[in-house]
């Protein structure tokens, strides 16, 4: 982010505070895309994920005041969109999670590489345990470092470390087609 | 183990942000506004009714209280009355036997001093 995009940032968050609801406004257009991602990927449904996003900004204009700065608010997002996002997860029966790879309207986003692999990809990262899709995402959808994944989710960094080679570990074997996943048998376990 | 550069450049790509459907913003915003206009929700009995139950359940124990220590003062008036009777009674008591004895020795005395 510029500077002078940090500061119309900075600019949309005091006036936001001050009530201005354009400002406001502003604040969602410019975050949405990265709430409404998180969202999708970690529930794998369109309107579920609209849902968790709307939420996560509805607490963020309830909670304005405590928001000191623009990567206050950024670190403040992702975190309530993740928890939000795995609460409802815990919350409902898994059965009714569909695997990203069976939504056509996911799978079919325009694609720079390899668009089956992707596809297969996302479907696999739909079958990793909650906290576990949750670093993956912010490792490789917000491209954050393990000791900011720790710090939006709350857990030790090597918590976040062992995830993350997991997951990879799963997602390589899965995608070689050979059976060693590493959280195969953990089910929606965190 | 080391992580395969390639599978972590097709997560990224894989794992792109996507856009919400036209209108997000216009949705949040309408969202919050619902919130804002949404009545109070109404607070439960229990609390609503809290404050008299409260003053309701002092009410009583001030007068329980107040009727303990009556009682207790009443029954104190009556042991002091009973008290008081049982005195009068053994005072009448003595009296009379004081009296009997009195009498009985008296007729002796008389017929000593006659004769």
């Amino acid at each position: 982010m510029t500077d002078g995009a940090a500061c119309s940032v900075c600019d949309s968050l005091a006036r936001a505070r001050a009530g201005d609801a354009a400002a406001f406004a502003d604040l969602v257009r410019r975050h949405q895309r990265m709430v409404y991602s998180l969202a999708l990927r970690m529930l794998a449904d369109r309107h579920k994920a609209e849902d968790v996003a709307q939420e996560a900004f509805l607490q963020l204009h309830r909670k304005l005041a405590l928001v000191q700065s623009d990567v206050h608010l950024l670190f403040w997002l992702r975190q309530v969109a993740t928890r939000l996002a795995i609460d409802r997860l815990r919350r409902e029966p898994r059965y009714e999670v569909v695997p990203l790879h069976e939504d056509p309207g996911i799978a079919g986003e325009p694609a720079a590489g390899d668009p089956l692999l992707q596809r297969r990809l996302s479907g696999l990262i739909g079958d990793l345990p909650p906290a576990a899709r949750a670093v993956v995402l912010l490792r490789y959808q917000e491209d954050l470092e393990p000791v900011e994944i720790a710090a939006v989710l709350d857990m030790p960094v090597n918590t976040v470390k062992s995830h993350l080679k997991r997951s990879l570990a799963s997602l390589r074997d899965r995608l070689g087609g050979t059976s060693g996943a590493a959280y195969r048998g953990d089910g929606q376990s965190t | 183990m080391p992580v395969n550069p390639d599978l972590e450049q097709q997560l990224r790509e894989a794992l792109r942000r996507v856009d919400p459907a036209e209108g997000f913003a216009e949705r949040v915003q309408a969202r919050i506004e619902r919130e804002r206009l949404r009545p109070q929700r109404p607070r439960p009995a229990l609390y609503r009714w809290a404050p008299q139950a409260l003053a309701a359940a002092l009410l009583m124990a001030a007068l329980g209280l107040y009727g303990w220590h009556a009682q207790r003062e009443r029954q104190g008036l009556e042991a002091r009355q009973q008290l008081l009777e049982a005195l009068r009674v053994t005072g009448q008591k003595l009296d009379l036997a004081y009296r009997g004895v009195k009498d009985a020795a008296r007729p002796a005395t008389a017929g000593d001093a006659g004769a």
